[in-house]
């Protein structure tokens, strides 16, 4: 309780400090640094990770400020959990918005297309390799 | 006469020169436009450091006006490719790292410092960061600095002595059970980031510019 006090009463004059990253930011983050920082922290509620970055990108979309890599992160969590058509579409969502992500989004998407149709092939999803080359 | 006036132009520069400005051409001849930021090396004892770290990067440099590649995605991509290793990442050519993810410039940062002081009545929190930006072309660096930060809990004073002794101890028993050290590498990466002068350029994306 004192800790979260504290933290705040820091977080706060942390702000003051940085004055304009409070005011007015580019993009909608919604405590994604915080989110990050506790899914590292305690790893094992991923799902819950998975939800916070959905509403950020959900919050985001309202006002048009999705800041860049949430798709993809987002995305990718879908591709861990073996939802490779989601993964796909988050894939696509961050290709389109970003023209800077594209060359890895283009892998990751043919990743996910291949991992997607050897799914359906077997029951049991293959190894495959990392990916990213 | 005109000696005492250089004299004095000479101490108001060096008064003003204080705020030591980076030399940005190089930065602004590559004109990157996106960030890949490669898991950080970590030079202290706290293992979690590098991890706590990494969540706290993506706002200020996205808020600069770059575009950020996805730090967990990343980070993820690299152990998968045997890479998970920090300091191998950050030895291996720029180039090839890049060419995994496609970016323009790599932002490499190396934990100097994460560490707590438990004195009797107080603790005093250190974080030390450097920081360097590399071209992904050349490999030439663009850009680096070395930011510190101290924190000691907020003293509020009640006054009264022995009032303040209490609190102090109190700020020294929460500190020592949990140092908080994601604040103050927040803050460091915000004067980093932020200062005129101190900081990368504006990106493509930046509100201002």
């Amino acid at each position: 309780m004192r800790i979260a006090i504290l933290g705040r009463v820091f977080a706060v004059s942390v702000c003051l400090t940085a004055a304009s990253g409070c005011v007015s930011t580019r993009y909608s983050w919604n405590d994604y640094d915080q989110k990050l920082y506790h899914h590292y922290k305690d790893p094992v509620k991923y799902d819950e990770f998975c939800a916070q970055l959905k509403e950020i990108i959900e919050d985001g979309e309202e006002s048009g400020r999705v800041p860049p890599g949430l798709y993809a992160e987002y995305g990718f969590t879908q591709y861990e959990k073996g939802d490779f058509k989601a993964s796909c579409k988050y894939f696509k969502l961050e290709s389109d918005k970003w023209p800077e992500s594209r060359a890895l989004m283009a892998k990751m998407i043919s990743n996910a297309e291949l991992r997607d149709k050897s799914s359906k092939k077997q029951s049991q999803p293959p190894v495959t390799e990392g990916g990213a080359q | 006469m005109k000696r005492i006036v250089t004299l004095a132009l000479m101490g108001a520069a060096l008064l003003t020169g204080c705020v030591h400005q980076k030399d940005l051409s190089k930065f602004e001849a590559a004109k990157p436009t996106s960030i890949l930021v490669v898991p950080v090396v970590n030079e202290s004892v706290e293992v979690t450091a590098s991890d706590y770290f990494l969540s706290t990067i993506s706002v200020p440099l996205a808020e600069r006006g770059y575009y950020v590649f996805p730090v967990n995605l990343v980070k993820r991509m690299l152990e998968d490719e045997g890479l998970s290793d920090a300091t191998l990442v950050h030895t291996a050519p720029p180039q090839k790292v890049c060419g995994l993810f496609g970016s323009d410039a790599i932002l490499y940062v190396k934990i100097k410092e994460w560490s707590a002081k438990y004195m009797v009545l107080s603790t005093v929190v250190n974080v030390k960061l450097a920081y360097a930006i590399k071209d992904c072309k050349t490999g030439e660096t663009l850009w680096e600095h070395e930011e510190a930060m101290a924190y000691t809990p907020q003293n509020n004073s009640t006054g009264n002595p022995l009032g303040d002794l209490i609190v102090m101890a109190i700020n020294a028993a929460v500190t020592k059970a949990a140092p908080n050290y994601v604040p103050l590498a927040r803050q460091a990466n915000a004067k980093t980031f932020n200062t005129e002068g101190l900081s990368i350029p504006f990106g493509p994306y930046a509100l201002q510019r």
